[in-house]
């Protein structure tokens, strides 16, 4: 269903590749996607999700299994070259000519889509401008900084003012500020060039902040499509309480009573190793949680103190969790999305 | 629109190269320093040019003067026995006193050119000079006949000698140059006429009316200067093959061209480095076919091997210059011949640069393949040092480009312009190569 408001659909999407023993393995499973024109669309997923070869089908670098993709109604397979004038590309490996300069980067790719004279010029101006790197345009990439060189690989997608924007990772490896700065500029992508974005992370937070739309991925399948409300919907939307308890040890019984607690569907206790603190090292302090789950958690949370006060639990600490992507993610695979 | 970009990408090739200094230093300084250093332990023959500093002697050589003459009884073919076969009733010592010519060769005469072959190759003779019959009437200037047509002279050296051969080659060439240039036939031109005016009354009139009336006015300088190409002077061994001659043309050109051939393979295998960079990824997804980012590439390479060599044939030509303490170009006198062996070479480099690339996967195997290639090549092309007189290896040679390129360069420096099967081995090589790794070399463009 091909209608004016989509810019990509994918339909039965699959790749085989051969593992390093030989073995063949589907690598990405009959995906189906549908991304509308002018959102934000994240695929989320741990490492090895199948994310990169997913995309990388959709702009034609791997030729697809079977099945097939559409950016704006043409087809990938198809129709190449028309398909992917409308693309724009952000690899998830900075791709850059590391002997060129910025600006001869920015004009030998925009020769590539086909721009030239002084209309390339200006537009590399522009681009420059955007990515903040106009005073150092006339330098050598390799002699840039990673989040400089990242800019750089942004503002190449950028040039031919794609209508879809895919990125792939784009801020792995770099510093806070760098990272603000390119989730700034994706929204803005969106917000000011109206572009659709295409956009993959294995970061929960900045998914959850820039996407209207999550495809949750993990072993080649999207296991969930939605907004990140309808998502949380999904799995309940229960808010987590935990309460640091130290090395006391808290019961069964303890814990039975606390569950008594309105609102509250479940109580766990876990222990962790405190090892990451690097406090000591021979028979490791031990870090107990209690974890208490309920649909209003703020709510339950000064009778859940005062209970266990009244029961001898001593605590040190509390943290109210509302539900998030890491908890779909955890509860649609059984498994943390960082491991 | 492909065309744009096929330029686009070839100019990033060639402009990533020759902004790299150091890469420069490798392609193109190094092989001029090597080849200057090799062609110097040949010194003593770079100089040679002027005859005076010749380490050989006694060359055997027998001239066979063909020439019929002109009517008027001038025979230029003559002036060759005249100056390399000394008069028979000087003594061996007081001929060699007498010029460096009689001293270099111990010439002969015989009428037969079968006789004179046959005597190179049985090894009687070390050179043969052949003067062809109608020598003086293509290259003599008269009133009937005002044009200078082109001639050749052959050389025929015995393969066993090949540096007395060249010797005896550069000095039948400068007396050659000599005639040519009008400093014996312009003399003896004009002697003639006034000759032939004095002594028949009829000639006399018309010649003396032609000259006042302007009618009769011969372009001399005109003439003399196309003159100075048009004796050619066809240096053979009895085997066929040319000898090479001047060490800086030997060695310069195989040393340029196995400089090239790490340019070519690396030029195509490049695509590797493209990949592991990513670029190669983003141009794939940007609406570029695939065929054009290879040929791009391939273009890219072709051209940057050109200008690598043309810059080689440069600079060696200045050092022949500076080593010769005279203005010659040592690459001879066909710089559009020059330039085809250039274009031919560059374009069977790129070719097996494309093979090359379609067989390697990884760059470490492309620095291996590449290095012993290039080597391999480099070594049978005579880069180092002449493999002609080891018989194996002798024909092995003939399967590189290397050698066909040198041999070219080789012949065009001797004013030896039958460069047609070096061109078009060489652009079969490349074309061989090029169809054979064209479909292996597009898979480096899959993922
Ligand atoms: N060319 C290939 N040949 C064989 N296996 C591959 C190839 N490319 C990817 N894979 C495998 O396919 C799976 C999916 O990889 P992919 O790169 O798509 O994951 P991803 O979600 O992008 O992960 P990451 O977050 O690490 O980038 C992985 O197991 C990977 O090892
Ligand atoms: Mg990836």
């Amino acid at each position: 269903m091909t209608t004016s408001t989509t810019m990509v659909e994918v339909r039965g999407l699959a790749k085989q590749f051969k593992a390093a023993n030989g073995t063949p393995f589907f690598a990405v499973k009959d995906v189906d996607l549908d991304i509308r024109k002018g959102e934000i669309y994240s695929l989320l997923g741990p490492n090895g999700a199948g994310k990169t070869t997913t995309i990388s089908m959709i702009g034609g670098l791997i030729a697809p299994t079977r099945g097939d993709a559409k950016i704006g109604g043409y087809s990938i397979t198809k129709q190449p070259l028309d398909a992917k004038r409308l693309l724009g590309v952000v690899p998830q490996e900075i791709a850059l000519y590391p002997t060129l300069t910025a600006r001869q980067n920015l004009e030998f790719f925009g020769r590539m889509y086909g721009m030239s004279g002084a209309a390339l010029k200006s537009r590399v101006d522009e681009v420059l401008e955007f990515i903040d790197l106009t005073d150092k345009q006339n330098e050598r990439v390799d002699k840039f900084s990673g989040g400089m060189k990242r800019r750089v690989n942004i503002g190449i997608g950028l040039l031919h003012k794609p209508q879809l924007m895919y990125m792939d990772e784009p801020t792995v490896g770099i510093d806070p500020q760098n990272r603000r700065r390119i989730l700034d500029t994706v929204l803005r992508m969106r917000d000011e060039f109206g572009m659709t974005v295409l956009y993959t992370s294995h970061l929960m937070e900045e998914v959850q902040e820039i996407s209207d739309r999550v495809g949750i991925m993990d072993h080649g399948e999207i296991m969930a499509i939605g907004t990140v409300g309808e998502l949380i919907q999904k799995i309940g939307e229960e808010d987590m309480l935990i309460f640091r308890v130290g090395t006391q040890s808290v019961s069964s019984v303890q814990l039975e009573r606390l569950k008594t607690v309105e609102g509250v569907t479940s109580v766990t206790y876990e222990q962790t190793a405190k090892a990451a603190n690097g406090e000591g090292n021979g028979s490791l302090p031990i870090d107990g949680r209690v974890v208490a789950r309920a649909k209003r958690g703020r709510q339950a949370l000064p009778d859940l103190i005062g209970l266990a006060n009244a029961d001898g639990i001593e605590i040190q600490s509390v943290e109210v969790r509302e539900p998030d992507l890491e908890a779909v993610f955890l509860s649609l695979t059984g498994r943390a999305l960082r491991d | 629109m492909i065309l744009q970009k096929l330029l686009t990408l070839a100019w990033r090739e060639i402009y990533v190269t020759f902004t790299d200094r150091s890469l420069l230093l490798i392609l193109v300084v190094t092989p001029l320093v090597l080849a200057t250093i090799i062609g110097s332990a040949f010194s003593g023959l770079i100089g040679a040019g002027g005859g005076r500093d010749v380490p050989v002697s006694d060359v055997s050589t027998v001239i066979v003067n063909q020439d019929q003459g002109l009517a008027d009884g001038t025979n230029h073919g003559q002036i060759f026995i005249d100056l390399l076969v000394p008069p028979a009733d000087l003594s061996p010592e007081a001929a060699n006193a007498e010029s460096i010519l009689f001293e270099l060769t111990n010439a002969v005469t015989l009428d037969d050119p079968e006789a004179a072959r046959e005597g190179v190759s049985t090894g009687a003779y070390v050179v043969a000079i052949i003067i062809p019959p109608d020598f003086s009437e293509r290259i003599g200037v008269s009133q009937d006949d005002m044009t200078i047509e082109p001639t050749t002279i052959e050389v025929i050296g015995n393969e066993s000698a090949p540096i007395s051969a060249n010797v005896v080659t550069m000095v039948v060439r400068s007396i050659a140059n000599d005639i040519a240039a009008g400093n014996i036939t312009i003399a003896s031109t004009i002697e003639a006429l006034i000759d032939r005016a004095t002594s028949d009354l009829g000639f006399g009139m018309e010649f003396l009316a032609a000259n006042n009336s302007g009618e009769f006015n011969p372009d001399f300088d005109a003439a003399f200067t196309t003159a100075a190409a048009s004796i050619t002077i066809e240096q053979q061994t009895v085997s066929g093959d040319v000898v090479g001659f001047n060490p800086l043309v030997t060695f310069g050109s195989a040393q340029a061209v196995f400089f090239m051939t790490f340019t070519a393979l690396y030029g195509v295998a490049s695509l590797l480095d493209d990949r592991k960079d990513g670029t190669l990824q983003r141009l794939i997804m940007s609406p570029t076919p695939r065929w054009v980012i290879l040929i791009g590439k391939i273009i890219g390479t072709f051209v940057t091997c050109v200008l690598q060599v043309s810059l080689l044939i440069i600079g060696l030509a200045v050092i022949g210059i500076l080593l010769q303490g005279e203005v010659t170009f040592i690459w001879g006198n066909n710089p559009l011949g020059v330039f085809a062996v250039v274009l031919a070479v560059a374009f069977a480099g790129s070719g097996i640069g494309v093979f090359v690339s379609g067989i390697v996967k990884t760059q470490e195997q492309s620095n291996i393949v590449v290095t012993v290639i290039a080597m391999v090549f480099g070594i049978l092309g005579g880069a180092f040092f002449t493999v002609q007189g080891i018989p194996i290896i002798r024909d092995l040679t003939q399967l590189t480009p290397n050698y066909w390129a040198v041999d070219a360069f080789t012949r065009l420096s001797q004013l030896d312009n039958t460069i047609g099967l070096n061109l078009i081995v060489l652009v079969a090589l490349g074309a061989a190569f090029f169809t054979a790794g064209l479909f292996l070399a597009s898979r480096r463009l899959e993922f």
